[in-house]
């Protein structure tokens, strides 16, 4: 029992829920502007296909990571563009940008590399020790520049929601558009901006999953995005708590991969590999910590 | 993003107020002429006073003032200088206004919503300190009392209206422009509301005030303008000599006047005298808990259909939803009996958030009751043992002829996303044999503009929308009417349309219970007025009761300064007119 408890099941923790945190934390910043998005799982899959195709041909870990951000930022405000400017429903933007993001990255690992699954391998970034041991591999988490930023822009988020005027705007945007456009606040220009923080966010989540495998799979976001936004819904749309959720969901993976290995060969490794999510479905339905979505979350100025 | 620095200043709230001037400002909306060439000239100083009945174009024309809508053709003056037309430009020349639909966000502290727009900041964060200073001393100086910590939805609505012009004041207006300021206050916090106008006035600020109440503006105003049909048709200038006595009485029959145009003048008909018959409508010991308040907070659209009218299907009251947000649950009507007799008319006074919304709410079956008995004609209608879905409620009141009108037309009434055709029949949809010639007469019966039953509830303006709910409501042939606000946000001459179709049906034998803001509607219509504080039946007094008695009993026997009045009378869970446009 104590293994669950470990110092390499904290480093495992932190490498499996980053992605996740991400992504929620991102979602947060799109739905307290007031945009639904449930185009997360997109826009990591984009972060992390951009990320592996501009480290592969520059061989500049960095200029990946710059790039996949990039585009994670371009969808999202295509997102937030065709939500605001053409009006088209949210959801059918989210889910139109899910397949794009699903079918476009296949395409061009055909393209590029004519694999049907996956890219050449990439280095990632290597920080740290090489050792097995379980202060190792934390040291190695900690070091890993996709996880700093990742955990800064985290941390910083419910300040700026707070305590900024960029965050009071986004948040009166998100919450009562017609107000805030009343107030003289340009509703449409700030909730781009607060999708653009939202894709950058999600899509650092993406690049760090790229990395953290090394290549780029086809689909190897796998539903992230969507526990992700259990996560946004959670947390009744809080960021800290977001990423605590994230955390916590990360933490059962990680026990889950533990029992597998433990109970290989039985039919119990299958079940095992419910765990996170039958957790996440019992929290979901116990409804802990409701809390009330933006109220305008979805609607427009009139 | 700069521009918040500049208006931080605090030099912004002193100097003379603009002179705002429209010059020949036509407004069309549609093919439909909603101004039309417009001139007037609002100098600084004065409370000025813009009166109409619904859609003669007076709030097109405050919205064009306040650079929120643009004129299809002529201009807006600032000082004579042409205003750009959007709410920036507005607020760069020192014009704020304060919507009849707050413009708050419900979850933000008053601070939050005060500085929202124009936010000091310091080394890149919030100067929450500096905002806090500002807008304490601005609201000190107007006289207006607000509470910055609290959030909005904890604020009464009056402290709303408050906040909202402590906010253009911290934006730095110096013309105040107000749409219907009053319609939602009780009658105490409207001479309050007067009195900081007057103080802004007094310090050079222009204030402009659009109102359908006529003895304000002969109480308050220094000039009123009235409009018709989208134009100018009088103007004059009023004096102190002219506020109390028989001039005032002059000068208010002259506005009347001014407003109906050729129309001819209605007069009640006497009302009947109640009979001495068995009661129709009885409430016994009626208790209902707070759960059902509206929560309307941030607007929460009716767009999904809930069918005030013919109740939710799936008998989830949608209102619970926000239960889990309002925990502070406390008894919103405590045993109250009462008896409405066939042909009676009984009024309920009442500081707004004191059980009416609940009242209104139980007696058509939208909340169960906690205890005690509701009796139509001598049969129960509705008790606790019963412990029915809202759907079994709702249908069985209506079946029984138990007619309501809800206070928000908007969460309980309309679908305002459907037709005016289908709105016309809602809850009766398919059930009609000559559907369309009730469909007819109901939109003529009130002159419901635009008389196109192929129109959104949404299109119509407030007063339209609220026609089509009465019209609806009285054309049912009820047994028992329970009204609420039935004549809110609607002009003289509608408003006694609607009286007398009211008192015609108590003449033709129904039970009447009007639930009203406007102590003079229930005076004019009402055989006796119930007063309604915290729940409970305080006191019963007689249609000749003056402001000052229907006051004291409204809010008991405590004498509160005025200050605290908003405050007090509204419980937390407060009950507000829909802030959905």
């Amino acid at each position: 029992m104590s293994s669950l408890f470990s110092v390499a099941m904290l480093a495992e923790t932190l490498r499996i829920s980053a992605p996740y945190a991400c992504a929620a934390v991102g979602g947060v910043w799109a739905e307290r502007a007031g945009i639904v998005q449930i185009g997360l799982e997109g826009v990591l899959l984009s972060g992390a296909f951009a990320a592996v195709a501009v480290a592969v041909a520059s061989g500049s870990m960095a200029l990946g990571l710059a790039a996949g951000v990039a585009l994670g930022v371009g969808v999202s405000m295509l997102h937030a563009t065709l939500v605001e400017k053409t009006r088209i429903d949210a959801v059918v933007s989210g889910i139109a940008l899910n397949l794009l993001a699903f079918s476009a990255t296949r395409l061009a690992l055909r393209a590029l590399y004519d694999s049907a699954s996956n890219s050449p391998s990439i280095a990632g970034f290597r920080f740290g020790p090489t050792g097995t041991s379980g202060t190792d591999m934390l040291l190695r988490t900690l070091l890993d520049p996709v996880t700093v930023i990742a955990v800064l822009a985290i941390a910083a988020s419910p300040f700026v929601f707070a305590e900024t005027r960029f965050g009071l705007r986004v948040r009166a945007v998100g919450e009562n558009p017609t107000a805030a456009r009343a107030a003289g606040i340009n509703v449409s220009r700030t909730r781009l901006a607060a999708l653009a923080v939202s894709g950058a966010m999600t899509a650092l989540g993406g690049v760090h999953l790229a990395f953290d495998q090394h290549r780029f799979e086809s689909g190897m976001s796998g539903g992230r995005g969507f526990i992700a936004l259990a996560a946004v819904v959670l947390s009744g749309w809080r960021p800290a708590r977001a990423a605590v959720l994230c955390l916590a969901f990360g933490w059962l993976e990680a026990v889950q991969l533990r029992l597998q290995d433990v109970s290989r060969g039985s039919s119990l490794a299958t079940l095992t590999q419910l765990l996170p999510y039958v957790a996440t479905l019992l929290v979901l339905a116990l409804g802990l910590g409701r809390r009330a979505a933006p109220a305008g979350l979805g609607r427009h100025a009139e | 993003m700069n521009q918040a620095a500049e208006h931080v200043r605090p030099e912004g709230s002193r100097g003379s107020g603009p002179r705002l001037a429209l010059a020949l400002a036509t407004r069309l909306f549609e093919d439909r002429v909603a101004v039309s060439s417009l001139s007037i000239t609002l100098e600084p100083g004065r409370i000025h006073a813009l009166v109409g009945e619904n859609g003669a174009g007076k709030s097109t024309a405050l919205k064009m003032l306040a650079g929120v809508l643009a004129p299809s053709s002529g201009g807006v003056l600032v000082d004579g200088e042409p205003l750009a037309p959007h709410a920036q430009a507005a607020l760069d020349r020192k014009i704020g206004l304060v919507y009849q639909h707050f413009m708050l966000v419900d979850v933000f502290t008053a601070l939050d919503n005060i500085m929202l727009g124009a936010e000091p900041v310091r080394r890149g964060r919030l100067d929450r300190a500096t905002a806090r200073a500002r807008a304490g001393a601005i609201a000190t100086e107007a006289g207006l009392e607000v509470r910055l910590d609290s959030s909005v939805s904890e604020l009464s609505v009056g402290e709303k209206q408050r906040l909202e012009i402590v906010r253009v004041l911290f934006r730095g207006a110096r013309a105040v422009l107000l749409d219907e300021p009053t319609a939602v206050l009780a009658p105490l916090e409207v001479a309050e509301l007067y009195g900081t106008l007057r103080r802004l006035a007094a310090g050079g600020a222009t204030i402009v005030v659009v109102t359908h109440r006529l003895d304000e503006v002969v109480r308050f105003a220094d000039e009123v303008t009235v409009m018709r049909r989208g134009s100018k048709v009088h103007h004059e200038s009023l004096s102190e000599d002219s506020r109390s006595g028989e001039e005032a009485s002059v000068l208010l029959e002259r506005l009347t006047r001014a407003v109906m145009g050729d129309e001819p003048m209605h007069t009640l008909t006497p009302r009947p005298l109640a009979l001495v018959a068995a009661p129709l409508l009885e409430l016994v010991g009626l208790s209902v808990d707070n759960a059902g308040s509206v929560d309307n907070a941030g607007g929460v659209d009716n767009a999904g259909g809930v069918d005030g009218a013919s109740g939710a299907a799936d008998g989830s009251d949608p209102s619970t939803r926000k239960q889990a947000s309002t925990p502070k649950r406390r008894p919103a009507i405590v045993d109250v009996s009462l008896a409405v007799a066939a042909g009676e008319i009984v009024g309920v006074a009442g500081i707004e958030g004191n059980g009416q919304t609940e009242l209104v709410r139980a007696l058509a079956g939208l909340v169960p009751l906690a205890a005690g008995m509701v009796r139509v004609n001598g049969d129960v209608l509705f008790t606790p043992e019963l412990a029915e879905t809202t759907a079994v409620r709702v249908t069985r009141a209506r079946a029984r002829g138990l007619v309501t009108v809800h206070e928000d037309r908007h969460a309980e009434e309309l679908v305002l996303d459907a037709t005016v055709r289908d709105n016309l029949v809602l809850g009766e949809l398919a059930q009609l044999a000559d559907e369309g010639a009730t469909q007819a007469r109901r939109l003529s019966r009130f002159a419901i503009e635009p008389a196109n039953p192929a129109f959104l509830a949404r299109q119509l303006s407030g007063g339209n929308q609220q026609k089509l709910v009465v019209a609806r409501a009285l054309d049912r042939g009820a047994t028992v009417l329970v009204l609420a606000q039935p004549t809110r946000g609607v002009d003289i001459g509608t408003a006694r349309v609607i009286h007398q179709a009211i008192t015609d049906a108590a003449a033709s034998g129904a039970a009447v219970l009007i639930v009203s803001a406007d102590l003079n509607e229930l005076r004019t219509l009402a055989h006796r007025i119930v007063v309604l504080r915290q729940g409970s039946i305080v006191g019963e007094l007689p249609p000749s009761a003056t402001d000052e008695e229907l006051g004291r009993a409204m809010l008991g026997s405590r004498k509160l300064p005025n200050s605290e009045l908003a405050n007090s009378a509204t419980p937390k869970s407060d009950v507000r007119l829909g802030n959905s446009p």
